[in-house]
Parts: C-alpha cells; sequence; structure tokens
C-alpha cells in the first residue's frame, strides 16, 4: 500500500472517530462547569476564559493554587495599597475564590 | 490518490467540520460554539448595546449550536458611552467608539437583523419588528437600554439640540462638543445631573472634571457650575470632592440638592430651586426610564418606569419567558456598562440552564469597575460587588462596600485604556 493511501486512511479514521466521540457527547446535558459563571466575572477584564491579550495578567492555565494564594493575598491589603483588583477580592469567600482559580486553571491560552 | 478523491473518501462533510475546528481553534482565544451540549432553544435578543451584545455572544458559548440567537438592533454600530467625555476634550475620536456586529455575527453565528422591536407578544412567544417580521422565541431578552424623561421647557427637537444631554454616546456628544468649543474665555458652562438612579453614576461628575481641565487651559476664567439633585456626589465621593474643590478650584461649582423647574433654550436660562442661572452652554442631562419598547409592553412596572425582574435569571416579574437586562433593568446594581456585562452573563447562564431543564445559579456575584478621568492625563476608579441574598432576593453590596481609588494617578489613566479594550472585546468580539 502506498504511503498516500496508508496516511489517507489513517486521517480518515482520525476524523471518523472524531466524528463518533462528537455524536456520543451530544446526547448528554450536563450543568455548566463548576466555577464558569464565577469566573466570567473575570473576563471582562482578563479575557474570555482568562485569556487576556490586551494588559491585565493572563490568568489561562495558570496553577489554581498560585491563582488563590494571590486573590487571597490581594483581599489582606489596606489602604493606599488597594489596587482595583484587590478591592474586588472582597466580594468573594474563600470557596468561591478556589472555584475561580480551579475553573481558570483548567482553561488553555 | 489526488485531493478531490481525498475529500470523497473521507466525505465532505466530516473535512469540513474538521476544518472548521482548526479555524475556531485558531480564533479560539475569544471561543468557539460548541456543537455538543444537547441544548435547543430560539433566544431573540432586542437591543445591542453593553448588555444585549454580551449576553448573545454567551448565549451561544454556553449554550452551544442547538441554542439559536437572533439580535435585534436598529443602529448599524453601537457607540460606546464609556470614554465618550473624552470626545469632549478631543482626546478620543466617535469613531473609536463604535462597535459593530460583524464580528459576533460571524464568529459566533448570531443572526443580526437590523430592526427596530414594535411590540412584544409574550403570550403567544413572539417579537413584532417595525417593518412587520414576527419573530417567535423560546426565551426573550430585551436590553434597550434608556429613554430620557423631558425637562420643562424641551419638550421640542430644537431645544434638545440646543441644550443636549449626550447622554447617548452620538450626535449629541458632536454638538456639546462644538458648543464647549465655542466657548468664549471667561464663559459659564452648567451641568444638570437628576435624582438617581440614572445611568453611570460616576459619569456626570467626571464629565464635569474633564470639561473643567480643557477650558483651564483652552478658555481660562471659564465655569463649570454642577446643580445636582442628588444629595451628596453619588460615587467616588471622596476623589470627586478632591478633584472639584482642590484639582479643579476655581473652575468647578458643586451645588447638591439642587431641582431645575425649566430651562429656555432660547435665552439659556435655568429656572432652578437656587434661582435663576444663565449660561453659554447647558448640559442638562433629564431623568431617565426603561428604553420605549418596555413601557409599551407593559413591562416597565418598577417606580420610575424601570423594570422590576428575579435577579437569579434575570426574567420580568410579569412576564415569565421575558429577561430584561441592563440599564432599563429594576435591581439595586448601578445603571453601567460593566454590570451590564455582568448581568448578561448570569443571565446567559440562566437562560442556557432552563432550556437544558436545570435550575439557575443560585448564588450570583457580579461585580462593578469603572475608571474616570479627571484631567487628560489622570483617573480614578470605583469596584463594587453585589452578591445574592436570599433573605432579600436582590443583590446585596458586600464586603467592603463601594471601593474609590486611593489615589488619582497617571497609572490609572493608563489601566483605563486596557479596562475599556478588553470590555469592549469581551461585549464585541
Amino acid at each position: 500500500m502506498s504511503t498516500t493511501r496508508l496516511w489517507v486512511r489513517a486521517l480518515s479514521a482520525t476524523v471518523l472517530s472524531l466524528a463518533a466521540i462528537s455524536a456520543q457527547a451530544q446526547t448528554t446535558v450536563s450543568a455548566p462547569p463548576a466555577g464558569r459563571l464565577l469566573a466570567s466575572n473575570c473576563f471582562q477584564c482578563h479575557g474570555y476564559n482568562g485569556r487576556s491579550s490586551k494588559g491585565f495578567e493572563i490568568l489561562a492555565g495558570e496553577s489554581a493554587s498560585e491563582i488563590y494564594g494571590e486573590l487571597r493575598e490581594m483581599r489582606q491589603k489596606t489602604g493606599k495599597d488597594v489596587g482595583i483588583m484587590e478591592a474586588h477580592t472582597h466580594g468573594y469567600t474563600d470557596a468561591q475564590l478556589k472555584l475561580i482559580a480551579t475553573y481558570l486553571s483548567k482553561q488553555t491560552p | 490518490m489526488n485531493r478531490r478523491d481525498f475529500f470523497r473518501f473521507t466525505g465532505f462533510g466530516a473535512s469540513a467540520a474538521l476544518l472548521s475546528r482548526l479555524a475556531d481553534a485558531a480564533t479560539g482565544q475569544l471561543g468557539f460554539v460548541p456543537t455538543n451540549t444537547g441544548i435547543k432553544g430560539r433566544v431573540v435578543v432586542i437591543g445591542g448595546g453593553m448588555a444585549g451584545a454580551t449576553v448573545a455572544k454567551y448565549l451561544r458559548l454556553w449554550g452551544g449550536s442547538g441554542v439559536t440567537v437572533t439580535l435585534v438592533e436598529r443602529d448599524a454600530a453601537y457607540t460606546s458611552n464609556i470614554l465618550s467625555n473624552l470626545v469632549l476634550n478631543g482626546q478620543r475620536t466617535l469613531t473609536s467608539l463604535q462597535f459593530g456586529y460583524t464580528t459576533l455575527a460571524s464568529r459566533y453565528g448570531i443572526k443580526v437583523v437590523r430592526g427596530e422591536a414594535k411590540a412584544i407578544d409574550h403570550v403567544g412567544h413572539k417579537v413584532l419588528l417595525a417593518d412587520g417580521t414576527s419573530l417567535p422565541y423560546d426565551r426573550l431578552v430585551v436590553a434597550p437600554g434608556i429613554e430620557f424623561n423631558v425637562i420643562p421647557g424641551l419638550e421640542t427637537a430644537a431645544a434638545q439640540a440646543k441644550v443636549p444631554h449626550a447622554w447617548k454616546a452620538g450626535a449629541q456628544t458632536t454638538t456639546l462638543k462644538s458648543q464647549i468649543a465655542a466657548m468664549p474665555s471667561g464663559g459659564t458652562f452648567v451641568m444638570t445631573i437628576p435624582a438617581k438612579p440614572y445611568r453611570c453614576p460616576p459619569g456626570p461628575y467626571e464629565r464635569a472634571c474633564v470639561v473643567a481641565d480643557w477650558l483651564k487651559r483652552n478658555r481660562p476664567g471659564s465655569k463649570v457650575i454642577v446643580l445636582d439633585a442628588n444629595s451628596g456626589i453619588l460615587a467616588e465621593p471622596e476623589n470627586f470632592t478632591h478633584a472639584f474643590d482642590v484639582i479643579h478650584q476655581g473652575v468647578i461649582d458643586y451645588h447638591p440638592g439642587v431641582t431645575i423647574n425649566s430651562i429656555n433654550a432660547s435665552t439659556m436660562t435655568l429656572n432652578t430651586s437656587m434661582g435663576a442661572l444663565r449660561a453659554n452652554v447647558i448640559n442638562a442631562i433629564p431623568s431617565q426610564r426603561a428604553g420605549s419598547i418596555l413601557t409599551a409592553s407593559g413591562l416597565a412596572n418598577a417606580p420610575g418606569q424601570w423594570a422590576d425582574v428575579n435577579v437569579l435569571t434575570y426574567q420580568s416579574t410579569v412576564a415569565p419567558g421575558v429577561h430584561i437586562i441592563g440599564d432599563s433593568s429594576a435591581t439595586t446594581q448601578p445603571k453601567a456598562g460593566h454590570i451590564a456585562n455582568q448581568e448578561a452573563k448570569i443571565c446567559a447562564d440562566a437562560i442556557v440552564r432552563l432550556l437544558a431543564g436545570l435550575s439557575p445559579d443560585p448564588a450570583p456575584v457580579t461585580n462593578s469597575a469603572c475608571y474616570s478621568p479627571i484631567t487628560s492625563q489622570t483617573a480614578s476608579w470605583l469596584s463594587s460587588r453585589f452578591a445574592y441574598d436570599p433573605a432579600t432576593a436582590k443583590m446585596a453590596l458586600v464586603a467592603g462596600g463601594l471601593v474609590e481609588a486611593p489615589s488619582i494617578s497617571k497609572d490609572n489613566y493608563e489601566e483605563m485604556f486596557k479596562w475599556f479594550n478588553t470590555l469592549m472585546e469581551d461585549s464585541f468580539a
């Protein structure tokens, strides 16, 4: 069998199996991923799913524990050290910050 | 094997899907519409401003290809109110603040209809457009923004053109800019602020600062007189007090608790609770109410003619299946573009869940962020955060309440553009 034919077979097998996976997934309706709605509060500054491209920090794919740790640190700040991000962290409980951090850590940058 | 044989062998449909996924991956920076959520529904969105554009986009991103979204908008593009005060001092052009709909249409498969909604049949589940078209829906989102109440004396179009509010960015912004430029040195600019709630709490104070800054440098001796119907500065009271009393000392005169009885556009005179004033430029910002499609459809049922909603889903309290977001809704949250973007996401998530037979998220959180230019080089910011309070069924201001920038700075001014650029990308791209 020629190389071209082998290549075409492999590619079409991949395409067909992708289609099969997609068809399987079509039948289940699941709840939105945990933390997505909370994390979306961040997208208008940090970009969709944290994929910032216009100046604020990129959060997509960053370590969940690092994001969570930074948010908690920011929440401790007072007075002159309160930037807009520090102010924002006061709106969320620890549990919510964890959900946000975990969601963002799973996004592809 | 040639290319034609390859497509015939694999099936053109499968290849097209694969190529489309690869293309999506290339633009995946801003998300792609999933094809496998299993969720179906027809959603119509009335209004393509901050709320409407954002809800249309997120309905597709989170609902998937089975959720069809039709966006009805009467203008060819949205003109941002945010940063429009920088048109007044020449730092931005109106064109640079315009955002079209072709990206939303092509990237997310949103059907954009250029037209005007005339009536909502919330029993029959359809929207009637001015051109006679009828749009059936499973869920409707109405985001028409605001209408202005008439200030006595300014009933005619001519009077309104002479005394612009410029509170819906566009032609009036250009008019106001020209009027300011035509002021003599030692001239008087009067701004009137309506009683809350009104669109953009910091907006009028920000405008007073930007105008004062420009007049100081270009029309020395001029004054900016601010007549506020409210009992005090509603947003960033410390920063704006400092801006009025120190940074723009001698230019801005701020008077709280003043009601406007009438304005005479011919004599450029205001009749107010503190007496009569004459001015070269009068920027009268009228009190506001919900967009006219809502009043026409009986959905503006909250005091002041705003639309009462359930803040877990933004459903109208009088019309199930109709969701109302943005400035026209009556909630405890401020009327602001950034908040509209947040409400849109809560609403999109709720609609997607409802279409899937699930309950809405029981604990939504929204945040407000806004940068305000104070001079041509410095800015301040505010932040507030709201969380659902089941006891009151309202969005309650949380921990720390309203926070304002600890200082007015050049750094804030730079950050303002990062915020604006990303916010507009999140809503329109």
